[in-house]
């Protein structure tokens, strides 16, 4: 079985603060995925250099490979001394973990990660290990497919503190709400936005404390071709369709064109839907044996704006697609669903689109943003142009 | 029982099927046919240099204005319905 880490994360940031003073740094080098997130003294400017700081030099290197220990000393060596405080400070969770699911996660300070396995949080065997006066916990890991890892800064068990809430948020809370609300199959990022937002409605949307969400998620890879738009040399459509059909990953069609040769060469016919859930996107349509068809550049066009807020670090609304349009359906299918996607992009003219605000240019670039969306939601991407 | 079938691809969509489209339904419901008018929608019928929205009645091609629909709706559809 293939399998594929993911990660998302979000940030609220404290109110009234432009800079969040908690920074999540990611690296994958294709084998290795490395998640820091780091939380600075303090907020504002300073917190927000200190985090940024700590996150990077972790980040780098423990992705590069370096022990633990060493990684400690430098943070203990570089971070720069605040004036006021006469302490140098950044708490932080390093994750590093491979394809299988195995590796290892150290924390200093920050509120103990949740581990998520079986759809229930239960707590990670962690052991403390001292480095100069410091105590780092360490813990081996071993996910599993379907695991999430779940890590914060202290924004989120102090949401609601003194507020709606004595004690704030306290942890074994924040696993009842995760026990309660968590649906089988969700995102590293929908996970880490549900959780924030659950701190943003317990600060009555005026955070107290930069807040933090990060996660990571093993799970089962995905592949999915997309085709969009008819090749320009007419005579090899056949050869072309074959190609994207190729494999047992998902298929999807986008485009009227598109759909009726792909139907053609499988032996049946579109039949479009005729109802409009969002009244910007055009209907689908159904080809069997093919995962999902829409219509073109309305459908990219709309899908390009859901990915923006999907993509958001900020942006509060859940990270899941629920609704009934070609735009969401393609959402959830390449956002949520896929790990990988391969688009297959036919540069062929429809004359009676050029001029239009459908035109060849506008589906290039369309797909040349998706395509990097995608990249930036973690995804493996392909691009094809026939 | 006439078909009709309108073209829901991107051309049309820009020039007004779902207009088309929810005023049929509208038109259809109103004259209580819903047993001998079948709507249908279809991905592009290939006439998107047409002015107005591909649709087809029994297979027959039109082009129609959405601001016409009232109109296309008594000649062609309830033409084809006595026919």
């Amino acid at each position: 079985m293939e399998l594929y880490l993911e990660n998302g994360y979000t940030s609220l940031n404290k109110a009234g603060e432009e800079l969040c003073g908690d920074r999540v740094k990611v690296a994958d080098d294709g084998k290795y995925t490395t998640l820091v997130l780091a939380d600075g003294l303090g907020s504002g400017v300073k917190a927000n250099i200190l985090s940024t700081l700590t996150s990077t030099i972790l980040c780098t290197m423990v992705s590069g490979g370096v022990s633990i220990e060493e990684c400690v000393d430098t943070i203990i060596q570089t971070l720069p001394v605040c004036k006021e405080r006469g302490v140098a400070y950044a708490t932080f969770t390093v994750i590093h973990v491979d394809r299988d699911g195995k590796g290892y996660m150290f924390e200093f300070d920050n509120p103990e990660a949740i581990y998520i396995t079986d759809g229930k949080c239960r707590n990670f065997e962690r052991v403390p290990h001292k480095f100069e006066d410091k105590t780092v916990y360490i813990t081996e890991l071993a996910l599993k497919p379907g695991d999430y890892i779940v890590t914060m800064s202290d924004g989120v068990i102090h949401a609601g503190i003194g507020m709606i809430l004595n004690f704030g948020w306290l942890r074994k809370d924040v696993m009842a709400y995760l026990d309660k609300n968590l649906k089988p199959g969700m995102s590293a990022g929908a996970v880490a936005c549900l959780l924030a937002s659950a701190c943003n409605d317990l600060y009555l949307d005026k955070p107290g404390d930069d807040t933090t969400v990060a996660a990571v998620r093993i799970r089962e890879a995905v592949h999915v071709n997309i085709m969009v738009g008819p090749p320009v040399d007419k005579t090899k459509d056949d050869f072309y369709i074959a190609r994207f059909l190729e494999g047992d990953s998902k298929k999807v069609v986008c485009g009227g064109t598109s759909s009726t040769i792909v139907a053609r060469y499988l032996n049946t016919t579109v039949k479009a839907d005729f109802d409009f859930p969002d009244k910007e996107v055009p209907p689908i349509g159904h080809i069997d044996g093919i995962d999902l068809t829409t219509e073109g550049v309305l459908t990219l066009r709309k899908l390009v704006e859901l990915s923006e807020k999907y993509l958001s670090h900020t942006d509060l609304t859940p990270k899941t697609f629920t609704k009934r349009d070609g735009a969401s359906l393609l959402a959830d299918m390449l956002f949520e669903k896929a790990t990988h996607v391969k688009f297959f992009v036919g540069q062929s003219i429809n004359a009676a689109h050029q001029g239009l605000p459908i035109d060849i240019t506008m589906k290039l670039k369309l797909v040349d943003t998706i395509s990097k969306n995608l990249k930036l939601a973690g995804k493996t991407v392909e691009v094809y142009y026939d | 029982m006439v078909k009709v079938t309108v073209c829901i691809g991107s051309s049309c969509h820009l020039k007004g099927s779902r207009q088309v489209v929810e005023e049929l339904q509208y038109i259809v419901k109103r004259k209580n046919l819903g047993e001998d008018v079948e709507l249908a929608g279809a991905f592009c019928m290939g006439k998107c240099a047409e002015k107005g929205v591909s649709v087809t009645v029994n297979g027959e091609y039109y082009s129609v204005d959405p601001a016409k629909v009232e109109e296309f709706f008594d000649d062609v559809i309830v033409k084809a319905l006595n026919a």
